[in-house]
């Protein structure tokens, strides 16, 4: 292994060069710049290529349209970038085309400040685009040496699924230091599953099959197949029709092939569950790495708590809520409160609060917020304090 | 047709589901036959196609590779495709004046300025007609149609002084032609220049459009009579439109001294256009002379990487 000490915007180029990466196309933005400018400089002496968007729009599609001419492609990007995927995001979910999208959020709302992290973009990841009728697939890491290996399992989901993957970091993750290792010899990149396998294409001129299967090839134009792809709702051959017949199956497909195979796209973290604590700390990304602290520290004072963090956020995991008897605390980078809805959602039960913008909530903070919630008292907060019993600072 | 429909087209599409008179069908047979004219078949070609009645009609009519893409934005998925395909394919798209001047513009001008192999055939029906017939950015001035009811109160970028294609041979385009759908043999002239072209290539074919423009802006649903119409819109006299009556109102100068009518509210139907000289043919020719965009990142990548390896 290769022992490097570097940022996450690093360990991601590094993942996805190993990945097979061919195509990246980037487009500057605070504080994702740094993977396009890693990449400039990695990716042609992989043997890539490296090109800029003259937005956000253009970067995303030419992704897709190098992928769906047999390339491995990505873009990254941030919250304002993100928003502005939402068309070639929908094209590649609907012409069911691998691609990896990495989102280094941003503390907002809007522009917001470049160089704090946030967590606003939970909502936006599960529908990145118009018309429902999609599941999306998204992985959250807590730091640089998860972003490496995040990058891998994103790019591998996005194959065997074929459809985008979000990876959603955050700026902690993108710009933080972090030691991580990287593989170089055979038996390194197999225990990570690497090489990933190449591409096969689809063999057309059909369009996917009526079932939720994955592993199938997605299409791959310019091999001679008589391939198409479009954002219409395909008749089974791939034309463009209007029957509603074959828009319920092509939705059935989009949304089954998800969540009919979920075992492979679910992924969290428990700490200290083993004894049914009263109270579960949820969260993911950045905040993790205080929550988790802040919970081996009140278990050292024999306060019985634990965390959940999850490493994918959608399709969102009800059945790590659903444990009789407890209470949530969601800790998360902003004060709207994302996440905590659908943890309520999924538990059944009300779940507090407890949201920071642009910094990380102090352990001694999660500490008082836990011990106020055991004694039954409520923690102080504003507005979304007084409707769920949280707090925001 | 039959020959083309056999050697290139898939059956399940056509007939396309075009109005019946519609032009369109003109200028996809015109792309066919310049096609054949270069001995290019179903597997050397990946056709893509915009949103409207122009990409739409065309689709996955091909009996090769297709693909359609988001409006507007095809172009930018023909870029990333093109660094896939490497040399040797050919990509070529059909678009509408909507989709490739309005919505796409940004995403063509910036293909046009990287020179990225592709052949865009934009069939111009002088708005957006299928969603019903609303004004568009060629759209003459002065012209009624669903959305502009007391007529067209801005300039199009077919008049003016104004020409769009102007704007995408300074923005880089290596080939640029223009014609009337109704143009045979030059039109097909026109497309076979642009496909040996290894770079931007834009042919712009106006049609007419029976149902909308030409039924509600004319008063005339005959494809023939509506071509009519365009020679005389588009000859630089204005001949038989009202604003050749100009009667000074409004109207701005371009930069040959020549008069924009301006708006004219109510002023009747059809919107001649002085300043406005429909040349039929080549546009602008500069083949060769500026390296192609995959091509060359494909070349410059493998020099990085050889240096770097010594
Ligand atoms: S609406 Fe007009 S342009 Fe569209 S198919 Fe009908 S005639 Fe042709």
């Amino acid at each position: 292994m290769l022992r490097l000490f570097d940022t996450g915007n690093r360990s991601v180029t590094e993942a996805a060069i190993l990945c097979g990466l061919n195509f990246y196309s980037g487009y500057p933005i605070t504080p994702a710049t740094e993977i396009a400018e890693n990449m400039s400089r990695r990716l042609p002496l992989a043997g890539g290529y490296y090109v800029q968007g003259e937005d956000e729009t253009a970067a995303l599609h030419m992704a897709v349209g190098a992928s769906l001419g047999g390339m491995r492609a990505m873009t990254s990007t941030s919250g304002p970038g993100y928003v502005l995927y939402a068309d070639p995001y929908g094209w590649a979910i609907g012409g069911e085309i691998p691609v990896v999208i990495l989102n280094a959020q941003r503390v907002g709302p809007v522009s917001g400040i470049t160089g704090a992290p946030g967590q606003g973009e939970f909502y936006l990841s599960r529908y990145p685009t118009h018309g429902g009728n999609f599941e999306t697939i998204v992985l959250a890491p807590e730091g640089v040496r998860e972003a490496f290996a995040m990058t891998v399992e994103a790019f591998r989901l996005s194959e065997r699924f074929r459809t985008p993957v979000t990876i959603l970091a955050d700026q902690l993750v993108t710009d933080g230091w972090e030691a991580f290792e990287v593989p170089e010899t055979r038996e390194e990149l197999e225990s990570l599953g690497l090489p990933l396998p190449d591409r096969a294409s689809h063999p057309g001129p059909d369009f996917y099959p009526d079932n939720t299967l994955i592993d199938v090839p997605p299409v791959v134009l310019g091999r001679g197949t008589g391939g198409a792809c479009s954002d219409w709702t395909p008749t089974r051959e791939g034309y463009d029709t209007e029957e509603i017949g074959e828009q319920m199956r092509h939705a059935r497909r989009l949304v089954g092939k998800v969540l009919d195979n979920r075992g492979l796209i679910d992924r969290s973290e428990s700490v200290c569950l083993d004894d049914d604590p009263r109270l579960v700390l949820v969260s993911y990304g950045s905040p993790s790495r205080t929550v988790r602290r802040a919970v081996r520290e009140a278990r050292a004072r024999g306060l019985k708590v634990g965390a959940v963090r999850l490493r994918s956020l959608w399709p969102f995991q009800d059945k790590l809520f659903q444990a009789p008897g407890r209470d949530h605390l969601v800790v998360e980078l902003n004060c709207d409160g994302q996440l905590v809805r659908e943890v309520s959602r999924a538990s059944g039960r009300e779940a507090r609060f407890l949201g920071r913008c642009g910094e990380l909530p102090k352990v001694s903070e999660l500490l008082e917020a836990v011990t106020l919630l055991l004694d039954g008292k409520k923690i102080d907060g504003g507005y979304w304090a007084e409707k769920h019993g949280g707090v925001f600072r | 047709m039959d020959r083309l429909f056999h050697k290139f087209l898939r059956a399940r599409k056509i007939p396309s589901t075009a109005c019946s008179g519609c032009g369109l069908g003109q200028v996809h047979k015109r792309v066919l036959l310049a096609l054949e004219r270069l001995d290019l078949g179903p597997d050397d070609v990946v056709w893509g196609t915009g949103i409207g009645c122009a990409g739409r009609q065309t689709f996955n009519t091909w009996r090769g590779d297709n693909f359609a893409g988001t409006h507007g934005r095809v172009y930018a998925i023909a870029a990333g495709l093109r660094v896939a395909l490497g040399p040797g394919k050919k990509i070529v798209l059909t678009a509408g004046d909507g989709d490739a001047f309005g919505i796409g513009l940004k995403h063509l001008l910036n293909c046009a300025r990287r020179n990225v192999d592709m052949t865009v055939v934009v069939a111009d029906n002088l708005g957006y007609q299928s969603t019903g017939g609303q004004f568009g950015i060629t759209t003459p001035r002065g012209s009624v149609t669903d959305s502009s009811p007391y007529g067209l109160n801005e300039p199009g970028w077919l008049g003016g002084g104004l020409d769009v294609l102007e704007i995408l041979k300074a923005a880089g385009a290596t080939y640029l032609a223009r014609h009337l759908s109704l143009d045979g043999a030059s039109s097909v002239e026109s497309l076979v220049m642009a496909l040996e072209n290894p770079g931007f290539s834009l042919v712009h074919f106006i049609y007419p459009c029976v149902t909308h423009f030409g039924a509600v802006t004319l008063g005339e649903r005959d494809k023939g009579k509506i071509l009519g119409s365009f020679r005389a819109m588009f000859a630089g006299g204005g001949k038989g439109g009202p604003t050749d009556r100009d009667d000074g109102r409004g109207g701005e100068t371009d930069g040959g001294g020549r008069k924009d009518p301006g708006p004219q509210a109510g002023s009747g139907p059809v919107s001649g256009d002085p300043a406005f000289r429909l040349k039929r043919g080549t546009y602008h020719d500069g083949r060769g002379l500026r390296p192609e965009f995959a091509a060359s990142l494909i070349a410059w990548t493998k020099n990085v990487r050889e240096g770097a390896g010594r």
